[in-house]
């Protein structure tokens, strides 16, 4: 009885939204075509069609390292902030709140935010730069391809560094301090006691923050959108980006479903780690 | 060693202190850009202070914008409690019984937690387009609730297995139905948890773009990242009222934290709470 909102809800919310998309995605569709819910059946060519684009490869190879590149500076930055705020200094708890803030923020005004500090003139990024004489002008980071990847690259980092930091903090406060203790008695530095002792503990902590980090950012969506709209000349489309593309600007329903089928496959690899991630959960009532 | 100590604390202080600048930049830039006009916005350097500062932006954005921030609040607050009604029953009913089907329906949250909401929303737009369900409410809170309603059955069953079961027994001895020990009993003692969820909720709701863009035209109904997202199509025209309304936009994150900073720092450390 308790069951049945959320049976009905996954029904409705997960599962056939999954399925039509499966079925979409095999099917001829055209703007006359959303009219019915079924349309002819198309077999493979849509995902021939799309998968052979270079539009669709360089997406999907762009989320690849962007996904790779985000990951790796959320966590050393994040990592960083948290093996500091494991430190005692004045005020520390306030600081670990305010870190928060970036997350809590609704993705598409991170977005928005960012496009106005990286803009041409005006833009602060280039304002302070040029005033540090690290560079002579500005530089016009949302005209130029691969100034406009690093942009968006660096506006997931900034979003996704909190969410390192909280859980890597938590997972710090959780290393019984006596193992560190021995470690420094048995004559082990700072560096040693991390490598061998802390990150071997906390190593479940960490994997949960990438399998999730993982999640997140192979669908990364609004930043884009708000940044470049996935331009100049497609050369920020990521994979939820292009699948929206053919989908809703394109009117390639089909070609957008199949895409996204690749999207919820790539997604979806990391659900055996996460599942096993939770096997505690998962056993316990 | 001595030194080291007295020295740490400060050091690392600064340290902080610089990321948290860096890390809150953009926020204060976004203050204090909807404080410029246009011509400061997009002129030729960037201002740290605003040069001539004006309540135009705000003006501006309360006699337009305030049907479109009535609306975000109803999203947020309407995914919230779709979110409680369908989360909390499910979560006392894996909490409290082994069912053979509980491993599998976990599972399955978990795995639904991971769905990328694109692929949900390409479906959704053409079934809702045969419901009569788009440019609509329910539909887009329905779509909405999404982020919301996997993370928060995993998180309510995770707090409701932590309850003494021996209150639960004792309730059960008294007399009380099912129903009544989950309302009078479980709900009250699992207020914490029951904020920290509905707190996230409104969040998905209040922020979402993906389903607003495809789910919506526009026309009837615009919450207001959709307005800030039209907004940069002409953006050098109305730079400065975006700003003000991106500062509204950001808001409830802001007071939530300052209000119910433990139960949003308690979310935070439970996982994945943004969808």
């Amino acid at each position: 009885m308790f069951l049945i909102p959320a049976g009905l809800y996954v029904l409705f919310a997960f599962v056939v939204p999954v399925i039509y998309n499966l079925i979409l995605s095999f099917e001829v569709t055209t703007p006359a075509t959303i009219a019915s819910l079924f349309a002819p059946w198309a077999g493979i060519s849509n995902y021939k069609l799309t998968l052979l684009q270079s539009i669709t490869q360089s997406a999907l190879i762009r989320t690849l390292t962007f996904t790779v590149l985000s990951l790796l500076f959320q966590f050393l930055i994040g990592f960083g902030l948290a093996l500091l705020f494991n430190l005692r200094f004045p005020l520390n708890k306030l600081a670990r709140s305010l870190v928060i803030v970036p997350w809590l923020l609704p993705f598409l005004v991170t977005g928005f935010i960012f496009r106005f500090l990286f803009q041409l003139e005006a833009g602060a990024v280039n304002q302070v730069l040029v005033d540090l004489h690290l560079i002579h002008a500005p530089i016009g980071y949302l005209l130029s391809p691969g100034w406009a990847y690093v942009t968006v690259l660096i506006t997931n980092i900034w979003l996704g560094v909190p969410f390192f930091t909280v859980l890597l903090f938590s997972a710090l406060q959780d290393v019984p301090p006596e193992l560190k203790e021995a470690a420094m008695i048995d004559g082990a530095g700072p560096w040693q006691t991390l490598v061998r002792v802390t990150l071997p503990v906390i190593r479940p902590v960490i994997e949960v923050t990438f399998v999730l980090g993982f999640v997140f950012t192979v669908k990364v969506f609004d930043i884009v959108i708000s940044l470049t709209q996935g331009g100049p000349a497609n050369s920020t489309q990521l994979i939820a980006t292009w699948a929206y593309n053919l989908s809703f600007q394109q009117f390639d329903y089909g070609a957008g479903a199949a895409l996204n089928t690749v999207l919820l496959i790539i997604a979806l690899l990391v659900a055996p780690i996460y599942i096993r991630l939770n096997r505690d959960s998962l056993r316990q009532g | 060693m001595g030194r080291q100590r007295k020295f740490t604390p400060w050091l690392a202080g600064i340290t902080a202190l610089v990321a948290l600048a860096i890390l809150l930049f953009p926020v204060y830039a976004v203050i204090v850009g909807s404080f410029e006009n246009n011509a400061q916005l997009l002129g030729t350097h960037y201002n740290f202070f605003p040069p001539t500062p004006t309540l135009a932006n705000y003006r501006n954005v309360i006699s337009t914008q305030g049907s479109h921030i009535l609306s975000s609040l109803i999203i947020g607050v309407a995914t919230a409690i779709l979110t409680l009604a369908i989360a909390l029953p499910a979560a006392h009913a894996l909490a409290r019984y082994r069912f053979r089907v509980t491993v599998a329906v976990v599972a399955s949250l978990l795995v639904a937690q991971i769905l990328p909401s694109i692929v949900i929303a390409n479906s959704l737009f053409v079934v809702y387009h045969k419901l009569h369900l788009l440019n609509s409410y329910p539909g887009l809170i329905l779509a909405d609730a999404s982020y919301a309603v996997p993370f928060s059955i995993l998180v309510m069953r995770a707090f409701m297995l932590g309850l003494p079961t021996d209150v639960l027994q004792a309730a059960r001895v008294d007399g009380a139905t099912e129903w009544g020990t989950f309302v009078r009993i479980v709900l009250p003692m699992s207020r914490s948890a029951i904020i920290t969820v509905a707190l996230f909720a409104f969040l998905n709701g209040w922020g979402d773009f993906i389903f607003a863009l495809t789910l919506l035209n526009g026309s009837t109904l615009q919450p207001i990242t959709l307005s800030i997202y039209n907004y940069i199509g002409v953006f050098s025209s109305n730079l400065g009222a975006a700003m003000a309304l991106a500062v509204f936009a950001i808001l409830p994150a802001a007071m939530m934290l300052i209000a119910a900073q433990r139960y949003i720092a308690a979310g935070l450390t439970v996982g994945s709470v943004k969808g």
